[in-house]
């Protein structure tokens, strides 16, 4: 695990791996077990459906907001707010602490003495970041897939992969924003809170943008926007909105690479 | 602090000594050469790259840090097969044979160990793949005095292998006992690079001599090679240098009680560059 700079940063996530899959596990089998009482009680619906619609909007995954569907339930219940929040906080950690944490810790002086290019030492801290979002992913794919099947859900196996790769992009491009961040500044502090502030603006933006018109140019900007808006639980995904959430990801590593290429790196 | 005014080169199989106070420089000379932070003006080479376009060269180049930041989580030897990955050893290189001589123990995590294990982690790391260039900054800080001893045998004998050897310190004695040439740094400026002989056939020696009676006044002024005297009733202090015979012929016309005197080292003759008197030429 100490091969090259890509395994030592997994070795280092390996506990945050852990404790990560076994919130999102817990969180799922929580929200899943709950999912039957939902079902057999229709009144929600037309409680749901009195909803003013600023709520239904931030509540709402995709499509139409519907509880007593498997795919309505699991998309407002988890995807529309929680996992994407579980993600993308992993990912940004990942992100911050790829070359601003080594910055801050002082450790990157004797790492950069090493046959490693800067350019080198991004691309594979931004793999292991992926590969830590990629094993989380999987992790929360196999659990709903344990639980629809328990709980007999009308949710495809394949769609439940389409709306948890969508979420895994969704937080990559947080964490690629908090690599750049952190190759600017050299600062975790700013590595964090840039890609949370994009986040949270993101969010917003998206989800009030349904209801107000002039937001709607905007919205189009959001990558939240770009992860729900082909519905994956119900329709699987959509290549233009994929290519925008990778788009926005690749574009912020190679921005990553250039920035801290040129730095005079931190004492 | 920034540095300017830096023109040297250092050869193959050499101990180059990069001298200076704190916060002369030397740090960010170095940080400089490893490619760390890069010049506004002015050119560097190693090995005839530039630092920026020598990552490969780096397998060639051993580096302490003067503010030496090991993985906390990392056991020592976990840490030296990391680096030993990174730099294309098979196995951690000369790192047990090294960590023998300077009594470290490997299996430890570093989060535990004392300043001068740790030092020791950043020196075995950057002898264990025999580079043909050291850049050590203040590598004996927190060493206690064997251990400094086993450091200068380590320098003498990659420097035998044909290793260049490039160390920064702000203790002069230690760099006057292994360095072949000495570049003196202060406030971002070389001010003089000259072999270690070289600052020694500049060096004064200091006297301090005890007559039976105070002499006059002007018996000392006169005398070639002496400067800086001090009086103090029967005794007297100066700075000598150069051709003793004068100065013993004038003491001879006196009633001597005792002499007593030293060579200075190296400390005196930076020090003496530094108020910027004239003891030693800059050259």
């Amino acid at each position: 695990m100490l091969r090259n700079v890509y395994a030592k940063s997994l070795r280092d996530m390996r506990r945050s791996i852990v404790w990560w899959s076994l919130g999102l596990i817990a969180m799922t089998a929580l929200m899943i077990a709950v999912y039957p009482t939902v079902r057999d009680n229709p009144d929600l619906n037309k409680l749901v459906e009195n909803y003013p619609d600023a709520l239904k909007a931030f509540i709402a995954f995709g499509g139409e907001l519907d509880y007593t569907s498997g795919a309505g339930y699991l998309g407002s219940e988890l995807f529309a707010f929680m996992v994407p929040l579980l993600l993308a906080v992993a990912a940004i950690g990942a992100g911050a602490r790829a070359t601003a944490g080594e910055e801050e810790a002082g450790t990157i002086d004797l790492l950069l003495a090493n046959p490693v290019s800067r350019r080198r030492l991004i691309v594979e801290k931004t793999a292991a970041l992926a590969t830590e979002v990629a094993l989380l992913a999987l992790v929360l794919w196999i659990s709903l897939l344990v639980g629809v099947e328990i709980v007999g859900m009308d949710v495809s196996v394949a769609n439940l992969a389409a709306a948890t790769f969508a979420a895994a992009l969704l937080a990559f491009s947080f964490g690629a924003i908090a690599v750049l961040a952190g190759s600017i500044s050299g600062r975790r502090s700013v590595a964090i809170g840039v890609p949370a502030a994009v986040a949270v603006a993101a969010y917003l933006v998206s989800s009030l943008g349904s209801l107000v018109g002039s937001l709607e140019f905007a919205r189009k900007a959001s990558p939240y926007y770009h992860y729900v808006a082909s519905d994956p639980l119900r329709h699987g995904l959509d290549l233009v909105h994929v290519g925008f959430l990778l788009g926005i990801g690749i574009i912020a590593i190679a921005l990553a690479v250039l920035a801290f290429e040129r730095r005079d790196l931190a004492t | 602090m920034g540095v300017s005014e830096l023109d040297f080169e250092v050869h193959q199989a050499e101990v180059f000594g990069f001298l200076g106070p704190n916060g002369a420089g030397k740090t960010t000379t170095i940080r400089l050469i490893l490619d760390l932070i890069r010049p506004t003006g002015g050119m560097i080479e190693l090995f005839g790259l530039e630092p920026r376009k020598s990552v490969h060269n780096r397998r060639r180049i051993g580096y302490l840090p003067g503010d030496l930041r090991l993985y906390e989580r990392l056991t020592a030897r976990e840490l030296l097969k990391y680096f030993a990955h990174l730099r294309g050893l098979r196995d951690l290189g000369m790192s047990p044979a090294l960590a023998d001589r300077l009594g470290l123990e490997l299996d430890r995590p570093i989060r535990a160990l004392s300043k001068g294990n740790r030092q020791k982690v950043g020196l075995v790391q950057a002898f264990m793949h025999g580079p043909d260039l050291l850049v050590l900054d203040e590598p004996t800080s927190g060493l206690d005095p064997l251990i400094q001893q086993t450091f200068y045998e380590l320098v003498t004998e990659a420097k035998a292998g044909g290793a260049t050897i490039f160390l920064s310190s702000h203790v002069l004695p230690e760099v006057q006992h292994i360095a072949d040439r000495v570049g003196l740094i202060r406030e971002g400026a070389l001010v003089l690079v000259a072999t270690v002989d070289e600052l020694r056939a500049h060096a004064v020696t200091r006297v301090e001599v005890t007559f039976a009676e105070p002499p006059s006044a002007e018996a000392f002024a006169e005398i070639a090679g002496v400067r800086e005297v001090e009086r103090q009733g029967r005794r007297v202090r100066f700075s000598f240098r150069g051709d003793a015979d004068p100065l013993v012929k004038a003491l001879a016309r006196h009633h001597v009680l005792a002499i007593d005197s030293h060579e200075a080292d190296l400390e005196d003759i930076f020090l003496a560059l530094y108020r910027g008197t004239e003891d030693v030429d800059a050259s």
